[in-house]
Protein backbone atom coordinates (compact mmCIF):
# COMPACT_ATOMS: atom_id res chain seq x y z
CA UNK A 1 0.00 0.00 0.00
CA UNK A 2 2.95 2.40 0.97
CA UNK A 3 4.23 1.63 -2.49
CA UNK A 4 1.75 3.05 -4.59
CA UNK A 5 0.91 5.90 -2.07
CA UNK A 6 4.67 6.73 -3.02
CA UNK A 7 4.41 5.95 -6.68
CA UNK A 8 0.89 7.81 -6.83
CA UNK A 9 2.93 10.96 -5.09
CA UNK A 10 5.56 10.93 -7.51
CA UNK A 11 3.06 11.17 -10.25
CA UNK A 12 1.15 14.20 -8.66
CA UNK A 13 4.23 15.63 -7.96
CA UNK A 14 5.63 15.47 -11.40
CA UNK A 15 2.52 15.77 -13.30
CA UNK A 16 2.04 19.43 -11.30
CA UNK A 17 5.80 20.79 -12.17
CA UNK A 18 5.80 19.44 -15.92
CA UNK A 19 2.35 20.75 -17.00
CA UNK A 20 3.00 24.91 -17.63
CA UNK A 21 6.38 23.78 -18.99
CA UNK A 22 4.77 21.38 -21.63
CA UNK A 23 2.53 24.15 -22.69
CA UNK A 24 3.86 26.50 -25.26
CA UNK A 25 2.14 29.78 -25.75
CA UNK A 26 2.00 31.67 -29.13
CA UNK A 27 2.20 35.48 -29.75
CA UNK A 28 2.87 37.74 -27.42
CA UNK A 29 0.93 37.87 -23.21
CA UNK A 30 -1.64 40.77 -22.47
CA UNK A 31 0.31 43.75 -20.60
CA UNK A 32 -1.81 42.75 -17.33
CA UNK A 33 -0.70 39.07 -17.21
CA UNK A 34 3.13 39.95 -18.02
CA UNK A 35 3.22 41.95 -15.17
CA UNK A 36 1.65 39.72 -13.29
CA UNK A 37 4.35 37.20 -14.27
CA UNK A 38 6.76 39.68 -13.54
CA UNK A 39 5.80 39.54 -10.05
CA UNK A 40 5.57 35.99 -9.03
CA UNK A 41 8.72 35.11 -8.24
CA UNK A 42 8.91 37.14 -5.89
CA UNK A 43 5.72 36.53 -4.38
CA UNK A 44 6.29 32.85 -4.19
CA UNK A 45 10.11 33.29 -2.50
CA UNK A 46 8.39 35.54 0.12
CA UNK A 47 5.57 33.28 0.48
CA UNK A 48 7.92 30.53 1.29
CA UNK A 49 9.65 32.60 4.12
CA UNK A 50 6.61 34.01 5.99
CA UNK A 51 5.79 30.50 7.57
CA UNK A 52 9.34 30.14 8.64
CA UNK A 53 9.74 33.36 9.89
CA UNK A 54 5.96 33.45 11.31
CA UNK A 55 5.13 30.19 12.30
CA UNK A 56 8.40 27.87 12.93
CA UNK A 57 7.62 24.22 14.01
CA UNK A 58 3.41 25.66 13.60
CA UNK A 59 2.90 27.87 16.19
CA UNK A 60 3.31 31.38 16.56
CA UNK A 61 7.02 32.59 17.29
CA UNK A 62 8.45 34.06 19.88
CA UNK A 63 10.60 36.81 18.21
CA UNK A 64 14.04 35.33 17.31
CA UNK A 65 13.18 34.64 13.69
CA UNK A 66 11.67 37.81 12.84
CA UNK A 67 14.25 39.61 14.69
CA UNK A 68 17.15 37.35 12.49
CA UNK A 69 15.08 38.10 9.62
CA UNK A 70 15.51 42.23 10.25
CA UNK A 71 19.33 41.48 10.47
CA UNK A 72 19.03 39.38 7.31
CA UNK A 73 17.36 42.46 5.02
CA UNK A 74 19.81 44.85 6.70
CA UNK A 75 22.93 42.87 5.96
CA UNK A 76 21.88 41.44 2.44
CA UNK A 77 20.52 45.21 1.22
CA UNK A 78 24.01 46.35 2.99
CA UNK A 79 26.41 43.63 1.00
CA UNK A 80 24.86 43.14 -2.15
CA UNK A 81 25.73 39.65 -1.31
CA UNK A 82 23.57 36.18 0.09
CA UNK A 83 26.39 35.00 1.59
CA UNK A 84 27.11 37.34 5.27
CA UNK A 85 23.17 37.60 5.23
CA UNK A 86 23.49 33.56 5.90
CA UNK A 87 26.00 34.05 8.09
CA UNK A 88 24.14 36.12 9.94
CA UNK A 89 20.72 34.92 10.06
CA UNK A 90 21.67 31.60 11.54
CA UNK A 91 24.14 33.10 14.11
CA UNK A 92 21.21 35.29 14.90
CA UNK A 93 18.48 32.86 15.11
CA UNK A 94 20.90 30.12 16.97
CA UNK A 95 21.31 33.17 19.47
CA UNK A 96 17.90 35.21 19.41
CA UNK A 97 16.64 31.07 20.54
CA UNK A 98 18.67 30.81 23.48
CA UNK A 99 16.59 33.82 25.42
CA UNK B 1 11.24 7.72 -1.92
CA UNK B 2 13.84 10.37 -2.01
CA UNK B 3 14.53 9.01 -5.45
CA UNK B 4 11.31 9.84 -7.09
CA UNK B 5 9.42 12.09 -4.69
CA UNK B 6 12.20 14.69 -4.87
CA UNK B 7 9.81 17.76 -3.17
CA UNK B 8 11.04 18.09 0.73
CA UNK B 9 7.69 19.52 2.19
CA UNK B 10 5.56 16.40 0.66
CA UNK B 11 8.06 14.04 1.74
CA UNK B 12 7.61 15.27 5.35
CA UNK B 13 4.43 14.85 5.14
CA UNK B 14 4.01 11.70 3.82
CA UNK B 15 6.12 10.37 6.14
CA UNK B 16 3.32 11.67 8.49
CA UNK B 17 0.16 10.23 6.76
CA UNK B 18 2.44 6.69 6.76
CA UNK B 19 2.99 6.71 10.68
CA UNK B 20 -0.94 7.81 11.35
CA UNK B 21 -1.83 5.09 8.21
CA UNK B 22 -3.46 7.34 6.27
CA UNK B 23 -5.32 5.96 3.49
CA UNK B 24 -3.52 6.08 0.01
CA UNK B 25 -6.08 8.21 -1.92
CA UNK B 26 -5.63 10.96 1.04
CA UNK B 27 -1.72 10.95 1.06
CA UNK B 28 -1.49 11.40 -2.89
CA UNK B 29 -4.20 14.43 -2.46
CA UNK B 30 -2.26 16.16 0.10
CA UNK B 31 0.77 15.55 -2.04
CA UNK B 32 -0.94 17.59 -4.87
CA UNK B 33 -2.19 20.12 -2.95
CA UNK B 34 1.38 20.70 -1.15
CA UNK B 35 3.03 20.76 -4.60
CA UNK B 36 0.47 22.75 -6.49
CA UNK B 37 3.22 25.68 -5.99
CA UNK B 38 5.44 24.40 -8.36
CA UNK B 39 2.87 24.83 -11.18
CA UNK B 40 3.02 28.38 -10.07
CA UNK B 41 6.84 28.20 -10.44
CA UNK B 42 6.93 26.25 -13.31
CA UNK B 43 4.63 29.10 -15.07
CA UNK B 44 6.73 31.66 -13.55
CA UNK B 45 10.16 30.19 -15.04
CA UNK B 46 8.65 29.19 -18.66
CA UNK B 47 9.87 31.87 -20.46
CA UNK B 48 13.25 31.08 -19.28
CA UNK B 49 13.13 27.40 -20.63
CA UNK B 50 10.93 28.27 -24.04
CA UNK B 51 14.19 27.20 -25.90
CA UNK B 52 14.59 23.89 -24.58
CA UNK B 53 13.53 20.97 -26.57
CA UNK B 54 10.02 19.22 -25.30
CA UNK B 55 12.52 16.39 -23.27
CA UNK B 56 14.40 18.70 -21.69
CA UNK B 57 11.95 20.73 -20.30
CA UNK B 58 10.66 17.36 -18.82
CA UNK B 59 13.43 17.16 -17.05
CA UNK B 60 13.67 20.74 -16.24
CA UNK B 61 10.44 19.94 -14.30
CA UNK B 62 11.47 16.58 -12.75
CA UNK B 63 14.45 18.58 -10.22
CA UNK B 64 12.12 21.93 -10.01
CA UNK B 65 12.02 22.83 -6.44
CA UNK B 66 11.66 25.64 -4.04
CA UNK B 67 15.65 26.20 -3.66
CA UNK B 68 16.62 25.33 -7.13
CA UNK B 69 13.24 27.98 -7.85
CA UNK B 70 14.93 30.80 -5.94
CA UNK B 71 18.14 30.19 -7.02
CA UNK B 72 17.64 30.16 -10.73
CA UNK B 73 15.05 33.61 -10.33
CA UNK B 74 18.04 35.25 -8.49
CA UNK B 75 20.84 33.94 -11.66
CA UNK B 76 18.02 35.07 -14.11
CA UNK B 77 17.42 38.51 -12.16
CA UNK B 78 20.97 39.65 -11.80
CA UNK B 79 20.54 39.49 -15.94
CA UNK B 80 21.86 35.65 -16.19
CA UNK B 81 20.88 33.92 -19.03
CA UNK B 82 22.37 30.56 -19.32
CA UNK B 83 20.40 27.61 -18.23
CA UNK B 84 23.21 25.86 -17.05
CA UNK B 85 23.20 27.30 -14.12
CA UNK B 86 19.53 26.29 -12.86
CA UNK B 87 20.50 22.69 -14.16
CA UNK B 88 23.81 22.04 -12.32
CA UNK B 89 22.54 23.15 -9.23
CA UNK B 90 18.92 21.46 -9.48
CA UNK B 91 21.51 18.32 -10.34
CA UNK B 92 23.70 18.38 -7.45
CA UNK B 93 20.54 19.20 -4.99
CA UNK B 94 18.88 15.92 -6.13
CA UNK B 95 22.06 14.44 -5.71
CA UNK B 96 23.10 16.12 -2.33
CA UNK B 97 19.53 15.13 -1.05
CA UNK B 98 19.65 11.30 -1.78
CA UNK B 99 23.23 11.13 -0.27
CA UNK B 100 21.71 13.27 2.78
CA UNK B 101 18.74 11.01 3.21
CA UNK B 102 20.85 7.78 3.30
CA UNK B 103 23.26 9.74 5.97
CA UNK B 104 19.83 10.30 8.34
CA UNK B 105 18.46 6.86 7.73
CA UNK B 106 22.57 5.59 9.08
CA UNK B 107 22.95 7.96 11.48
CA UNK B 108 19.88 10.03 12.15
CA UNK B 109 19.43 9.27 16.08
CA UNK B 110 23.09 10.39 16.93
CA UNK B 111 22.69 14.23 15.78
CA UNK B 112 19.21 15.53 17.94
CA UNK B 113 17.66 18.60 17.46
CA UNK B 114 19.24 20.46 14.39
CA UNK B 115 16.93 23.41 15.81
CA UNK B 116 19.37 23.89 18.28
CA UNK B 117 22.27 25.38 15.78
CA UNK B 118 20.05 27.43 13.92
CA UNK B 119 20.77 25.10 11.02
CA UNK B 120 17.48 25.19 9.79
CA UNK B 121 17.04 28.72 9.38
CA UNK B 122 19.53 28.78 6.26
CA UNK B 123 17.43 28.01 3.91
CA UNK B 124 14.69 30.72 4.93
CA UNK B 125 18.11 33.47 5.43
CA UNK B 126 19.09 32.46 1.67
CA UNK B 127 15.20 32.47 0.57
CA UNK B 128 15.23 36.42 2.50
CA UNK B 129 18.43 37.42 0.29
CA UNK B 130 16.97 36.48 -2.64
CA UNK B 131 14.10 38.52 -2.26
CA UNK B 132 16.11 41.57 -1.21
CA UNK B 133 18.58 41.61 -4.27
CA UNK B 134 15.30 40.65 -6.62
CA UNK B 135 13.44 43.77 -5.36
CA UNK B 136 13.09 46.41 -8.16
CA UNK B 137 10.53 48.52 -7.71
CA UNK B 138 8.78 49.78 -4.49
CA UNK B 139 5.33 47.46 -5.26
CA UNK B 140 7.69 44.38 -5.34
CA UNK B 141 8.81 44.97 -1.49
CA UNK B 142 5.37 45.68 -0.96
CA UNK B 143 4.05 42.53 -2.77
CA UNK B 144 7.12 40.50 -0.87
CA UNK B 145 5.64 41.59 2.28
CA UNK B 146 2.02 40.64 1.55
CA UNK B 147 2.90 37.37 0.20
CA UNK B 148 5.38 36.54 3.47
CA UNK B 149 2.47 37.93 5.73
CA UNK B 150 -0.42 36.18 3.93
CA UNK B 151 1.48 32.81 4.23
CA UNK B 152 2.35 32.85 7.61
CA UNK B 153 -1.00 34.14 9.00
CA UNK B 154 -2.42 30.92 6.92
CA UNK B 155 0.46 28.74 8.78
CA UNK B 156 -0.54 30.07 12.04
CA UNK B 157 -4.25 29.68 11.28
CA UNK B 158 -3.60 25.99 10.44
CA UNK B 159 -3.53 25.59 6.27
CA UNK B 160 0.15 25.61 6.15
CA UNK B 161 -0.66 23.08 3.15
CA UNK B 162 -1.89 25.84 0.85
CA UNK B 163 -0.57 28.62 2.57
CA UNK B 164 2.03 29.11 0.16
CA UNK B 165 -0.24 28.37 -3.36
CA UNK B 166 -2.58 31.04 -1.91
CA UNK B 167 -0.16 33.89 -0.85
CA UNK B 168 2.32 33.52 -4.03
CA UNK B 169 -0.97 33.43 -6.47
CA UNK B 170 -2.59 36.78 -4.71
CA UNK B 171 -0.39 38.62 -3.86
CA UNK B 172 1.45 40.02 -7.85
CA UNK B 173 -2.51 40.97 -8.35
CA UNK B 174 -1.22 43.86 -6.27
CA UNK B 175 1.35 44.86 -9.81
CA UNK B 176 -1.50 44.18 -11.90
CA UNK B 177 -3.20 47.22 -10.52
CA UNK B 178 0.04 49.69 -9.66
CA UNK B 179 1.45 52.19 -11.82
CA UNK B 180 5.39 51.76 -12.32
Amino acid sequence: MIWIAIVGSALATYLIRSIPFAVTIRGRLPEAASRYLDALPVAIIAALVGPAVVAPAGALTHGAEPLATVLVIATVAWRRSLLPGVIVGVLAVALFRLF
Amino acid sequence: MSLLVFAGASQFAMVRLFSESAPTAIVIASVLFINLRHALMAASLRSQFQGLPVLGRLFAAFVLTDEAFAMATGHFRRGGRSLAYYVVFAISLYVLWNVATLGGIVLGDAIGDPRRYGIDFAITATFIGIVVLAIRHRSDAVIAVVAALVAGGLALAGASTIAVITAGALAPSIAVFTRR
